[in-house]
């Protein structure tokens, strides 16, 4: 190990208040969850678990009835439609961007570059704009929003992270493995189900929790195109926030990322172990 | 079986290319179109639009309007250029902070390094709406750097640090930090060290080295991210809406009025395009840059 010059030590401190910048903010939300003072909420007032219950529909003796969520109901409705989109919209954009991944990798053709432009395209196009689109089209074609219109628009966008993903695990394999399979006298079908998807599959499982992910956490198209009765959890707690601040918003923030945590680092560690292992 | 006369391998790539393509077509593409169509159509009176061509949209906010059904409004104006202010300003500070710290990931050992990049893009995950409200939280008249200040004696009234462009630049900063860090992270990473030592041999002052050597090589890393910062910072209406209330509107609230509350829609389609057509013209510029110099080795 080599001495630290004192530009070395300069940047090292720099980086720690970088990581603080980064972390502390989150931070600050999960400790004051479990702050008590319901008026103040930046006021430290001793430690409890009122939010988390309350959250949950458990607590309901508290005095100050305008610290609650409007409503449990509410909430839990708009968790169950952000993972039944999640959970659509990863499955169709998975399909539709590892299919293109697929043929763009293994076949030459006319409108290759045509079709690189078009799963780049939606990656790039800012988030109100793709909203706007959608919502124009969806109200013309007479589309009723709602969890559906959510799952399409998600969609779009999607396949083009799957899309990255499976191609670059595709760009890191083989072909000759597939050749072989080909010379074994294997069909294209057959080919692709026994070869080519086994050694993908890291990928494709790696796109779709990206995919999932990201349609939990999205905002801004998902507010376009929701609809009265169907809302999500990040926009739900968009509307929470810009009627003022609750205490609860804490415990469910909180929630939020612990999961979003969880699944990332699942995420990560299959990638890693994949890649080692390859 | 197979009327066209296709080969297996053309109807293997038909199979795997039509589903995607339906979808993207209609849902993608279509929709686009649809908007810019709607941005030269006339609003109708309560909401929806008539069907006939009108480009007074544009002119109301580029100040070129008829003045009989359409007033130009600088208004317009001043928030885009607003929107263009705040977004360089957050490039600009992404890249300060991003850079440096590039450097010193680059410098650690292969495990600390995969726990750095793996620390930098764990926020990324967690909730945009949640990350935001953290700041709100802080920056609140009550909230945590107010009392922070004031305990430490420096400050006896509350700052308003809400509803300013300053907090709307710390927000968005905070949001689009990993995307300015990881392309500056994977040019820095690329850097050749020995061209660093080869260039303090020959005489090079610690800055000339940076100036001729370092940010010639990570400059393609730099305009990656000043890219990928500046575009979803342009539009966006989260930030603005939570931390910089009425004074501090981007053309992403305009956008969301428009269509929400206005119910103007061609006017909303309008302002989308012109974001749109400034994206445009910086991803060309960057493909042509790029292209060039591809072409020049």
């Amino acid at each position: 190990m080599k001495k630290q010059t004192p530009l070395g030590r300069l940047l090292s401190i720099y980086s720690v208040f970088f990581f603080l910048f980064l972390y502390a903010p989150v931070i600050l939300i999960v400790i004051y969850s479990f702050n008590s003072n319901p008026i103040n909420i930046m006021i430290w007032d001793g430690f409890t678990f009122d939010w988390y219950r309350s959250i949950f529909g458990l607590e309901t003796s508290l005095t100050d009835s305008s610290s609650y969520v409007d409503s449990t109901d509410q909430l839990l409705n708009a968790l169950l439609n952000s993972l039944i989109v999640a959970a659509s919209a990863t499955l169709v954009a998975t399909f539709l961007g590892t299919s293109t991944a697929v043929a763009l990798a293994r076949y030459r053709f006319k409108l290759h570059s045509f079709y690189r432009l078009l799963l780049f395209v939606p990656m790039v196009m800012p988030d109100i704009v793709l909203g706007i689109a959608l919502l124009i089209f969806f109200v013309g074609a007479g589309f009723t929003l709602g969890n559906s219109t959510i799952i399409i628009g998600h969609c779009t966008f999607l396949t083009s992270y799957v899309f990255i993903v499976v191609s670059a695990r595709l760009a890191g394999m083989n072909p000759l493995t597939e050749a072989a399979s080909a010379d074994l006298g294997a069909n294209e079908w057959q080919t692709f189900r026994r070869v080519t998807l086994p050694l993908i599959l890291p990928g494709v499982i790696g796109g779709a929790l990206l995919s999932f992910i990201i349609s939990m956490d999205d905002l801004v198209i998902t507010y376009f195109i929701s609809g009265v009765d169907s809302t999500t959890l990040p926009v739900f707690i968009l509307g929470m926030i810009r009627r003022g601040i609750k205490p609860e918003i804490n415990a469910i923030a909180t929630l939020m990322l612990l999961f979003s945590v969880v699944i990332a680092s699942a995420g990560i560690y299959f990638k890693s172990k994949n890649t080692s292992t390859h | 079986m197979n009327p066209l006369n296709l080969s297996r391998k053309q109807l293997a790539l038909i199979t795997l290319l039509t589903p995607t393509s339906l979808f993207l077509l209609i849902f993608f593409i279509g929709p686009m179109l649809i908007m810019l169509t709607y941005s030269f159509l006339e609003p109708g009176l309560y909401g929806g639009v008539e069907w006939h061509f009108y480009h007074w949209n544009y002119g109301r906010v580029l100040g070129w309007a008829d003045g009989i059904y359409e007033e130009f409004d600088p208004v317009y104006l001043k928030i885009l250029l607003r929107s263009i202010g705040l977004s360089v300003a957050t490039v600009l500070c992404t890249l300060f902070i991003c850079y440096p710290v590039a450097f010193w990931v680059s410098t650690l050992s292969a495990k600390n390094k995969a726990l750095c990049i793996f620390l930098m893009t764990l926020p990324f995950f967690a909730s945009m709406v949640v990350r935001l409200y953290a700041w709100v939280l802080i920056l609140r008249n009550s909230g945590f750097a107010n009392q922070f200040l004031e305990a430490t004696g420096l400050i006896t009234e509350p700052l308003n640090l809400m509803f300013s462009g300053t907090a709307v630049i710390i927000g968005m900063v905070y949001i689009f930090i990993p995307f300015m860090f990881l392309p500056i992270y994977s040019s820095v990473e690329k850097l050749d060290k020995n061209l660093l030592q080869a260039s303090e041999d020959l005489g090079a002052t610690p800055f000339t080295t940076f100036r001729r050597v370092v940010f010639p090589l990570t400059l393609p890393g730099i305009v990656a991210g000043c890219i990928l910062v500046f575009i979803p910072s342009l539009g966006n209406f989260v930030v603005p809406d939570l931390l910089g209330g009425a004074k501090v509107l981007m053309i992403g609230n305009m956008i969301e009025q428009q269509f929400l509350y206005a119910r103007n829609w061609p006017f909303g389609a309008t302002l989308s395009m012109v974001i749109i057509f400034m994206m445009m013209i910086i991803l060309s510029i960057y493909l042509y840059k790029s292209t060039k110099k591809q072409a020049g080795l």
